[in-house]
């Protein structure tokens, strides 16, 4: 199993960056730098800004995303902060506040 | 399954860890862990944080000082730089350790302790295992194993309790004759 869980009941405080696929559960205060897929799964919590290719939401994400292909904010996932990226989903049920830059 | 993460070969962390959960290190990590679980440091992880955790495996990297509320093990091909404090401390065969090692139940056993920890800090060399194992895991097979165990490892047992003087009366008879012979040939052949 390639990649790296932040499994739930773990807090990291500080700076996260990655190469490999992300998948994060619980709690992350600072920064996350991913190149590729970075999941924040429900009951996740972040407070940081985050960067990676493909971002997919389930959790609570308060900073700003930033994706070089697309963000998807499936639902239950509550979002505060802008939002850069070339493709962009927000299914029923996701709550999002902030901005949303498309490259248009 | 859920309370596993893993920090994995490509992934650095500069920051604090913490929580209750089991953490399996392959990738960097910088700053500090501390964790209600068990710590794994892969073959390829690179840890430069102290670890607190109640119990830590190493096979990789790590510099900083490694407290376990239960165990600290480094296999083979740990490299760690710092101290190792824990009840119960092994460290195997061709595992690397420079500093100091505390091994058993705290305060009380102090006395007992200080030996094996005084040679990885007099002599801060790669520390080779199994004699700090065999001192510190069984402090009450002392008198009982020169009784049983053939001469040779009596010797063993004994020199690494005391000093390293009946080890090397053992050895200088065998080790003269064949550095003679060298010496011998190395003159025939110039």
């Amino acid at each position: 199993m390639a990649g790296t869980v932040i499994g739930s009941g773990i807090t990291i405080e500080g700076e996260i960056s990655t190469d490999d696929d992300l998948v994060i559960q619980g709690s992350v205060r600072g920064k996350v730098i991913g190149k590729e897929s970075v999941t924040i799964e429900q009951g996740a919590s972040v407070e940081a800004d985050v960067s990676g290719s493909t971002l997919t939401v389930q959790g609570s994400v308060t900073g700003n995303i930033n994706a070089a292909d697309r963000v998807d904010l499936q639902t239950g996932a509550r979002v505060i902060g802008n939002v850069r990226a070339a493709r962009f989903t927000i299914a029923d049920g996701a709550q999002f506040k902030g901005n949303v830059d498309m490259d248009v | 399954m859920a309370d596993v993460s893993v920090i994995g070969q490509g992934t650095t962390i500069r920051g604090r860890i913490s929580g209750a959960v089991d953490l399996d290190i392959a990738g960097h990590v910088d700053g500090e862990i501390n964790v209600d679980g068990e710590v794994t440091v892969d073959r390829d992880g690179l840890v430069s944080a102290n670890i607190e955790a109640r119990i830590v495996i190493v096979r990789g990297a790590v510099k900083g000082d490694i407290i376990a509320q239960e165990l600290v093990a480094l296999e083979a091909g740990a490299r760690v730089v710092g101290d190792l404090k824990a009840p119960r401390v092994s460290i195997a065969h061709g595992a690397l350790v420079r500093g100091q090692v505390q091994a058993g139940g705290g305060v009380s056993s102090g006395k007992l302790i200080s030996r094996p920890a005084a040679r990885p800090a007099a002599r801060p060399a790669h520390v080779e295992a199994p004699r700090v194992e065999r001192t510190a895991a069984r402090p009450e097979l002392k008198a009982p194993a020169p009784r049983v165990v053939p001469s040779v490892l009596a010797t063993r047992t004994n020199g690494s309790h005391s000093s390293a003087t009946p080890e090397k009366k053992g050895p200088p008879p065998l080790v003269v004759p064949v550095l003679k012979k060298v010496k011998g040939a190395i003159a025939k052949r110039r």
